[in-house]
């Protein structure tokens, strides 16, 4: 077990130049970066198990979760806080890019997925960040579509809808995406959701979303009352269909 | 140039209509007040809704403001438990409610700058012997100051962030200010105040929806001993319901411990 520390801007600095290197020399050392002056202990103290196997984005969500409660913490008391979120990336690097098999190579992606961005655009971005971001805010049942996947991988239900405020802050739209786009018999997304051209796909729905926004009152509609708002492309996609 | 459609005719509600205030306590966002709303001459239905919503990137709180022609304050307009809550920005919409349709609405509203920074209970870490915290009235105009302990370690993060150390120490804070406030200073009033300070802090317990008595003025003789308790008991109790969850939080973790 380890406690969970700040990154500090030194830290963010030589974190990002490890994961620059690596791009290009898979052999790169990683610096260790959980002392002063490239991290400080986050206070209260929270306890997280570094070797802990993250199956999925809900695992790794589900399991901070327990870890910050038992500290007594809430969601807003680590939102915002960047340097514990790159902190996290930091200690779970591993996991987060694994070497790839056929090329012995890390699968590493942009800069945002390891280090938390200040800028809204992409924060939810964050491997770490992101998946807690959704949990927290949508409980288990209607964060499943979002994070069924690996935790190295990104995916468009998190792109598409995680990055519209107006869309991941509603939970009334979230659990009309769950409802129409979410396979319960294995809980990953349903088949075709994120074609671009298929009719009902999950684009479209992020067109109409904002549309009915400038018009509606989404806010005190119900998910059965957003998804009878949607024209007839959405109708093999509703629920007892 | 940019084009933008409005097909239901919805109307926008000017900025200068409206104000917003953030209530801070130790410098930190805990509610807020919509002191201004003027939707007059707008012609909107009388019986139509009135919401306001807090806001910042995935955050978001509404509360209900009554309607067009009987505007009431919501019970509470906590904003403890939204993160990001020095950045929030506000939306006003007004609702036909049989409809579902938004009638008039103003954006991105940010509350008053002059407002903005301004504390009524500044926090002061110095040493303080074996005491952990003390208030001093020695801010302007005699205002409060809460002075905690830089002896404890890690102190600073504690006042901000340990839900155990607001609920310990913060009610206690709140009666003793309120009751210097009546017993040891003197509210001359209950609206305007001479002591800028004395009508923060009013401001900030009827933000808690808890109404002074007929007066706080020792010198007048409808001054009631046990009525101005009753209003300082009741403040600490409404603040205390603010922050419930932390409370229950707190009971949780003890319970957890225990076992």
């Amino acid at each position: 077990m380890i406690a969970v520390r700040i990154m500090s801007p030194e830290g963010e600095e030589r974190f990002r130049n490890y994961i620059h290197n690596l791009r290009a020399d898979p052999s790169t050392l990683r610096p260790d970066l959980n002392e002063e002056p490239f991290s400080s202990e986050f206070s209260p103290r929270v306890l997280i198990d570094e070797t802990n196997v993250l199956s999925s984005k809900m695992r790794l969500a589900e399991y901070l979760q327990e870890c910050f409660k038992r500290a007594g913490l809430r969601r807003e008391d680590v939102f915002g806080r960047r340097g514990l979120w790159t902190w996290l990336a930091y200690i779970w690097f591993d996991q987060l890019a694994p070497i790839k098999s056929n090329t012995g190579m890390r699968a590493i992606t942009e800069d945002a997925k390891y280090i938390c961005s200040s800028d809204y655009r992409d924060y939810y971005r964050h491997l770490v960040a992101g998946p807690y971001m959704i949990y927290s805010l949508h409980g288990p049942d209607n964060s499943r579509i979002f994070l069924y996947n690996p935790v190295y991988e990104h995916n468009d239900f998190i792109e598409q809808f995680a990055s519209r405020q107006f869309i991941i802050s509603h939970r009334n739209i979230v659990e009309a995406i769950s409802w129409l786009y979410l396979n319960p018999v294995n809980n990953e997304p349903r088949r075709g959701a994120q074609s671009r051209n298929r009719p009902g796909n999950i684009r479209r729905f992020v067109r109409l979303i904002q549309q009915f926004e400038l018009t509606y009152d989404v806010y005190t509609m119900s998910p059965d009352q957003i998804l009878d708002l949607l024209p007839a492309e959405f109708n093999e996609w509703r629920p007892g269909r | 140039m940019k084009r933008t459609f409005n097909y239901t005719g919805r109307q926008k509600i000017k900025r200068e209509r409206i104000s917003i205030n953030f209530i801070r306590v130790n410098g930190s966002v805990v509610s807020f007040a919509l002191d201004r709303l003027d939707l007059d001459d707008l012609n909107l239905p009388s019986n139509a809704r009135v919401y306001v919503e807090a806001y910042y990137r995935t955050e978001l709180k509404r509360f209900d403001f009554g309607t067009v022609s009987n505007r009431s304050n919501p019970p509470s307009c906590d904003l403890t438990d939204l993160a990001y809550s020095e950045n929030l920005k506000f939306r006003v919409i007004v609702v036909d409610t049989a409809s579902g349709k938004i009638l008039a609405h103003a954006d991105g509203i940010s509350p008053e700058a002059s407002a903005e920074r301004k504390s009524i209970l500044p926090v002061e870490f110095k040493d303080l012997g074996n005491e952990i915290w003390r208030v001093e009235y020695e801010g302007d105009g005699q205002a409060p100051i809460l002075c905690i302990n830089n002896r404890i370690t890690n102190i600073q993060n504690i006042a901000s962030q340990d839900s155990q150390f607001l609920i310990y120490v913060y009610p206690a804070v709140i009666r003793e200010i309120l009751t210097h406030m009546v017993f040891v200073d003197n509210v001359d009033s209950t609206t305007e105040p001479s002591t800028d300070w004395h009508g923060d802090w009013l401001r900030f317990i009827r933000q808690l929806r808890v109404e002074p008595p007929e007066t706080l003025n020792k010198e007048n003789d409808n001054f009631d001993n046990e009525r101005s308790l009753q209003w300082i008991n009741r403040a600490v109790e409404a603040f205390c319901n603010t922050h419930s969850t932390k409370f229950q939080e707190y009971l949780q973790r003890l319970q957890e411990e225990k076992q």
